[in-house]
């Protein structure tokens, strides 16, 4: 039951998650720790509510019944003492001699001063006849008391004691005094015989009204007292009663005893309690105002309330404070982690948060730096297997280059021109010397144009003089760096394709110079120059043809842009008829320790 | 996080403030909620005005709210008793309980405080304005009939009879004695032999009644419009040795009169209700304040009280309210 109850509660939880469709962490973690709060909020302020609210209504209860027991415990005693101020003079009377005399008044005087809640005492005979009585008042002649309850009903039942109700005492002349009274048969000696009678003890009523005026229930509620026959003996509010403003429910009172109960009476809810007086049957009856009782369990509801609301929105800001603390690093991770996906490796995020989110930022560090080493190890690799290439590409050079030099050679030995062999032999031989020049890949200057001379001397035996050419060099660059056979392709470019198909007599020009800062190679022909789309492809295909060393101009240039970076290379200006100018741009370097020194090593470790 | 934290901080204290000013102001709600009502009777002394005062007492303690009472040091002091009027309006006091020494002079402050929003209850006499939001009386007028009625019948219905009023200008004295000669009319055997007024002067009436017994020693009885008047009247009578011969019709119950009825002499009296005007008053002042709706006036009957019935338990405690 309980389980389904969950499944039902996390299902519609879940749903009412769904249909905000966010489901950050920061809004679930809020959320729950809302729905959490409120079903924990909402169950103990109950409890507490029913729980205070209880006491408060027993406390209410028990207020009420010890006020009520307080009062009847007065009463008691106040009504205690009227008894046994009768038993006395019951037994004074008994013991005189003859009545009336002197000594009965005097005795009677010394308990009614002592006494000042006692306004008469009085002896009659069965007759209705003043006997004794102090203070000595005149009695009405108007008045029958035998006629009167007080009197009536003693003689009738010798053995009960008669409590009256209050009454405004009206058998002395000019007194007209709220009392309660005692009468009880007595039996006195008149004239040598025993005759019965009755005594009558008044006490004054103002002593009950103080006694019960100052006790409240509550902030309106008060006590009232009835007779065993349900006549009022005290209200607080007599007279409203009296005139019939004011009524209370005496018939249901009546049936009880002892107890409480709660009645509605008047449009009001009221809790009625009620005690019996000892000796005179009186009932005591506590009126408490229900509404006062509920007013403070709504005083602790409201209480209840405001702390659990007071409690949720704590709870809810604590908890939108620690998911924004969670979460944060996240997004943040998030954010990070987006820039990688759009290429940008070089992030470092500072690792900071929970555990789990730090250890999370740590491991996405180490997966950034481990791809941006990869990625860097990718790029080498790939730019030293094309130095690699390309450095295998120099060697095809001269196995070619070598058969066509060694025929020529062959042929000038057969027609034995001695002075050709030597110049071609001599030539070839500072080729190779400066081709291979121990391996290095960077040379100077001077040994590049050497390399390109020797070259050209080569390439002009053997076409049969059909070209001059010239190297012109400003002296302080001899000494810079260079890497090696670059020249040679670019010449080897103009002859096959600028000389070669030439009527005229053709001309080359290589010349070596500083500009713009730079090193400046210039190879220039009055060959046929190309046309632009040729042009156009030059530097960007592999060319056609496999004429030549094979190691085309586009060669030179991509590995000058792969050693030097892309603001140097190749930069080739051809007209058709006219020539072509090939410059080639080069940083200068004047160590040993160029920037290309990087490849020369990985071009070594590769 | 800093900022957060910061930010977390302010949030607490916010619900802690407003937590506080929540407290504070429900303490405030329940110490205001008790309303303030200011009674201001024509004079703390005597029967009347002690019982109306004591009916006020007795609501204000059921109803849960506080009485402020005044009254003039001297019953006739009309300025004083405006005064005293005009401070209450300034205390701003929730409802005012009046009642008046003069049928027009407090008029104006009654006015002004009703203009305020202040509801104004006039107890046992009328005022000469109607801005007040109700007047709670003695049927005056039905009494002093009740009265005629009652002292026909002790008559027999027939013989003289002689009225000592005390006021010629009280709207009340007039109305009692309207009441009275309406009543009388009907018996045409009841005649009116003479008519006086004590202004409230228990000397005065004594005199008054002597006069009128020896120049009219024809009189069956005599009526007394108020308690001093009835004294005095009564007091002639016993003097004169009339007992039994001239009867008396009463008005109110002081131990005086109780005493003469005792005696035989005071043959019956007609007894208000001043208890419940005060109890009303107040009633009638918080349904004004909760903007009830209620009659503009409100008459409390009164009741004849004969010499054989005084002693009856429910007469006991209207003659007798006060427990000494």
């Amino acid at each position: 039951m309980s389980q389904r109850l969950f499944k039902y509660l996390k299902n519609s939880f879940m749903g009412i998650i769904n249909s905000f469709r966010i489901k950050s962490i920061q809004f679930i973690i809020t959320v729950s720790f809302m729905f959490i709060t409120t079903l924990a909020m909402v169950f103990v302020g109950t409890t507490i509510y029913n729980r205070i609210s209880n006491l408060a209504e027993q406390n209410a209860f028990i207020n009420t019944r010890q006020i009520i027991d307080q009062v009847n415990l007065n009463l008691d005693y106040y009504l205690r003492s009227m008894l046994e101020t009768s038993n006395y003079l019951d037994n004074i009377i008994y013991y005189n001699e003859s009545i009336p005399n002197e000594k009965l008044t005097e005795q009677m005087n010394v308990v009614l001063n002592s006494r000042k809640d006692i306004v008469t005492l009085a002896v009659f005979s069965s007759e209705g006849e003043l006997v004794a009585g102090v203070p000595p008042f005149k009695v009405k002649n108007t008045v029958d008391i035998t006629e009167q309850d007080w009197f009536k009903v003693p003689l009738q039942e010798p053995a009960n004691l008669f409590f009256s109700s209050p009454h405004v005492q009206n058998l002395f002349e000019g007194q007209h005094n709220w009392v309660v009274s005692l009468s009880r048969q007595v039996t006195f000696n008149k004239d040598g015989k025993k005759v019965k009678g009755v005594l009558l003890v008044d006490m004054n009523f103002n002593v009950i009204d103080q006694l019960c005026q100052k006790v409240s229930l509550g902030k309106r509620g008060y006590i009232y007292i009835i007779d065993s026959k349900g006549n009022i003996v005290y209200h607080p509010q007599q007279q409203l009663i009296n005139i019939g403003l004011k009524r209370e429910n005496i018939e249901e009172v009546l049936e009880h005893v002892f107890g409480r109960y709660i009645d509605n009476f008047g449009g009001e809810e009221r809790l009625v309690t009620i005690q019996t007086v000892n000796y005179s049957r009186w009932r005591i009856v506590g009126i408490a105002y229900m509404d006062e009782i509920v007013g403070i369990k709504k005083d602790i509801g409201n209480y209840v309330l405001w702390i659990s609301a007071l409690g949720m929105l704590i709870v809810i800001s604590i908890s939108a404070f620690i998911s924004a603390k969670i979460s944060k690093p996240i997004k943040q991770l998030e954010k990070s982690m987006k820039l990688v996906e759009e290429g940008q490796f070089d992030i470092n995020i500072d690792v900071k948060g929970e555990a789990e989110v730090a250890q999370l930022s740590k491991t996405f560090n180490l997966m950034v730096t481990r791809i941006r080493q990869l990625m860097k190890q990718i790029v080498h690799e790939q730019e030293a297997k094309r130095i690699s290439e390309i450095n295998a590409l120099q060697a095809q050079i001269n196995p070619h280059f070598l058969y066509n030099t060694l025929d020529s050679i062959v042929w000038m030995a057969e027609h034995e021109k001695s002075e050709d062999v030597i110049t071609m032999v001599t030539a070839l031989a500072k080729l190779f010397r400066i081709s291979i020049s121990r391996g290095k890949n960077i040379i100077t200057v001077r040994e590049e144009l050497e390399h390109a001379k020797n070259y050209l001397v080569i390439q002009k035996k053997r076409y049969k003089n059909k070209f001059e050419f010239e190297i012109e060099a400003q002296g302080e660059v001899l000494d810079l760096k260079t890497p090696k056979l670059i020249l040679q392709p670019i010449i080897e470019n103009a002859i096959y394709h600028g000389i070669e198909y030439m009527v005229d007599k053709g001309f080359i020009k290589v010349s070596v110079s500083i500009a713009d800062g730079k090193l400046l190679y210039q190879v220039m022909d009055n060959g046929l120059g190309m046309e632009p789309e040729v042009l156009n492809n030059l530097l960007i295909n592999e060319p056609k043809s496999k004429k030549g060393s094979g190691v085309g101009v586009k060669n030179v240039h991509e590995r000058i842009q792969l050693y030097f970076g892309r603001e140097y290379g190749l930069q080739i200006e051809s007209e058709l008829e006219e020539g072509t100018n090939v410059k080639i741009w080069l940083p200068i370097v004047r160590d040993e320790n160029p920037e290309g020194l990087l490849h020369e090593k990985n071009d070594k470790a590769v | 996080m800093r900022k957060m934290i910061k930010l977390f901080r302010l949030v607490f204290l916010t619900i802690f403030t407003v937590f506080l000013i929540s407290c504070t102001k429900n303490n405030d709600i329940n110490n205001t909620s008790r309303k303030n009502i200011s009674l201001i009777l024509r004079t703390s002394y005597g029967y009347h005005w002690g019982t109306i005062k004591m009916g006020a007492y007795a609501a204000a303690r059921e109803f849960n709210v506080d009485i402020d009472y005044t009254s003039p040091y001297d019953e006739d002091d009309v300025n004083e008793q405006i005064n005293l009027v005009n401070q209450a309006i300034e205390k701003k006091v929730d409802a005012l309980i009046l009642g008046v020494s003069d049928y027009e002079a407090l008029s104006e402050s009654i006015e002004r405080a009703y203009k305020q929003g202040i509801p104004v209850i006039v107890v046992d006499s009328e005022v000469d304005t109607e801005k007040v939001n109700s007047c709670i009386l003695t049927n005056n007028y039905e009494a002093g009939k009740k009265a005629g009625d009652v002292l026909a019948d002790i008559i027999g219905k027939e013989g003289k009879v002689g009225i000592i009023n005390y006021d010629k200008e009280d709207r009340n004295a007039q109305l009692r004695e309207e009441g009275l000669i309406s009543a009388i009319k009907k018996y045409p055997e009841v005649k009116v032999a003479a008519k006086e007024y004590c202004f409230s002067d228990m000397k005065q009436a004594y005199n008054l009644a002597k006069k009128m017994l020896s120049e009219n020693p024809d009189i069956d009885a005599i009526v007394a419009l108020n308690e001093v008047a009835s004294e005095g009247v009564a007091q002639a009578v016993d003097e004169m040795k009339l007992k039994g011969s001239v009867k008396v019709m009463a008005f109110n119950s002081t131990f005086q009169e109780i005493d003469y009825m005792d005696k035989g002499i005071i043959q019956a009296t007609i007894v208000q209700n001043p208890f419940n005007m005060g109890y009303l008053s107040v009633k009638y002042a918080l349904d004004s304040i909760e903007k009830k709706e209620i009659d503009k006036r409100i008459y409390i009957d009164s009741r004849v009280i004969y010499r054989d019935n005084m002693y009856l338990p429910e007469n006991q405690k209207l003659l007798f309210p006060f427990i000494k």
